[in-house]
């Protein structure tokens, strides 16, 4: 038989297994509560989303949602599509097309972006999101 | 531990907080022979902290709408990640309050607890328990299934008994002619504010004239010896009695898990014992279940309006029942606690529990 343990090391033990089991039933706990918490897919959006040609006009803009966050999608010119995340890479407000201007405001601290998504003014430091477009007959993919 | 000693330092200069530990911890003495119904307080804190943690998550997703209520609840118990836990700790934790407060009341009648000096912790404790019963009906109705709607339908339909002003009352309750989007509106209003608000000030005022006038002795063991109840106030000390903590906090702490493991075991195998079939069906006002109860609780009310040839009769009664018991120690005057010493009571005492068993278990199979 070793030396056995003094009331304080008996004490010290005990306090170490009481917290390391209060801490394996607060995890088993907490588990369940972020699960709950936390958001139950990603904005609830297919990973592609399909648009009908005629929703968008050349020199115009159509605002529609992509995985949860506003997007934008444009035809410069005949044909041709683009399609940006809507969202300012400043502080996070959504740009406005300015179709006199042929560029996006945002209305928040005035930062101007191209319609490649390009910074062409104002406080956002970088541009845009561009998402893939694909064309499928009279339907735009995005994504 | 230096900077758990600092931080203490730090607010004990500033607002004396090792004396406050203190004169309620280690310093706070209890009888020696204090037995385990006295955690019951402390269990029952311990629950209704649950049901408002859980009651609030469920918040997050619950519709109060007629038309999207049963289809957020569905979605909680089917879509939302652990919302089916979090749904059934709150159902089957109302349950479970209303055992623990039925079995606080219980044991605080047998040992006499209520008398002189303590009439007002008891009413407090009286009106909180009423309130826990008010919180199970309108909590109830938000799920807006069958058994919601007609439950609701039954319980509002009672208050029409009431002379002369039984009509109106009903159509208050419901806000309306008959259970619909109001009602559902001023129930949920009630639920998750008006109740919770009400109920924390009297939780506070009870806890209050617990520490103020002092813990009741047990009337138990040759120790004991019934006291004239001091004219003026007196806080009730125990010289030579058991710290509150460590000793009684252990205790405390002990009851909190037992509960808890049979609120998490029922929640794992046996919750369906709180949610019938009819739960699982969206509300219909054009058809009624048949053989619609009411929860277990209020099965003995149901009962009586049965048995009574008049619905007023039937409601008179259990005013009567429930009026007694909410003045009962401005009744019992004596200071005698000791049960043994108490014939009169004790045989009533049965007989009340008796009855309350006998009609809940009439009503469930009538």
């Amino acid at each position: 038989m070793s030396a056995s343990a003094s009331p304080n090391e008996r004490r010290k033990f005990l306090g170490i297994l009481l917290g390391a089991i209060g801490a394996i039933i607060a995890g088993a706990f907490a588990w369940p509560l972020v699960r709950f918490l936390s958001p139950n897919n990603k904005g609830g959006a297919a990973q592609q989303v399909k648009i009908p040609k005629q929703k968008v006009a050349v020199g115009g803009a159509h605002f529609f949602s992509y995985q949860g966050r506003p997007a934008v999608l444009l035809e410069p010119e005949p044909g041709q599509y683009v399609a940006l995340s809507a969202v300012c890479t400043h502080l996070g407000c959504i740009v406005k097309w300015v179709s006199d201007s042929q560029e996006f405001l945002c209305p928040c601290h005035g930062g101007r972006f191209s319609p490649a998504g390009q910074v062409l003014g104002g406080p956002p430091p970088k541009p845009l999101t561009t998402y893939a477009v694909k064309l499928d007959g009279e339907t735009i993919l995005v994504g | 531990m230096k900077l758990q000693k600092g931080v203490m330092d730090w607010l004990d200069s500033r607002l004396g907080v090792r004396e406050i530990m203190h004169a309620n911890m280690g310093g706070y003495l209890l009888p020696r022979n204090i037995n385990i119904w006295y955690t019951l307080g402390a269990v029952l804190l311990a629950m209704f902290g649950l049901q408002f943690l859980t009651g609030i998550l469920l918040l997050i997703f619950y519709v109060p709408d007629t038309e999207k209520a049963f289809t957020s609840v569905t979605a909680i118990m089917n879509s939302i990640p652990y919302g089916w836990l979090i749904r059934y700790l709150h159902v089957v934790g109302s349950n479970l309050i209303i055992v623990l407060l039925l079995l606080h009341m219980l044991s605080v009648l047998f040992m006499g607890s209520y008398k002189r000096p303590r009439e007002l912790t008891w009413l407090s404790g009286f009106i909180i328990f009423n309130l826990g019963l008010a919180f199970c009906l309108t909590g109830y109705l938000l799920p807006w299934s069958q058994l919601s709607f007609w439950a609701t339908t039954v319980a509002t339909d009672a208050a029409g008994a009431v002379p002369v002003v039984g009509d109106f009352l009903v159509e208050f309750l419901r806000g309306g002619p008959s259970v619909g989007a109001p009602t559902l509106g001023r129930f949920f209003a009630l639920h998750v504010m008006g109740l919770p608000m009400l109920f924390l000030g009297l939780v506070g005022f009870h806890l209050f004239c617990v520490r103020r006038i002092g813990i009741s002795s047990p009337p138990f063991g040759d120790g004991y010896r019934p006291l004239e109840p001091a004219r003026s106030f007196h806080h009730d000390e125990h010289p030579g009695g058991v710290p509150f903590h460590p000793n009684y906090t252990i205790k405390d702490l002990s009851m909190v898990f037992f509960v808890l493991a049979a609120l998490v075991a029922i929640t794992f195998y046996a919750p369906w014992l709180f949610i019938p079939p009819d739960a699982l069906e969206p509300a219909d006002p054009f058809t009624t279940p048949a053989h619609i109860k009411p929860e277990w609780y209020f099965l003995w009310a149901y009962q009586t309006l049965k048995i009574f040839p008049s619905k007023l009769l039937g409601l008179a009664s259990q005013g009567a029942a429930m009026g007694f018991l909410a003045v009962l120690p401005f009744l019992d005057r004596s200071p005698e606690r000791r049960p043994a010493k108490r014939p009169v009571f004790v045989t009533l005492y049965l007989l009340g529990i008796l009855l309350f068993v006998g009609l809940s278990i009439w009503g469930h199979y009538s």
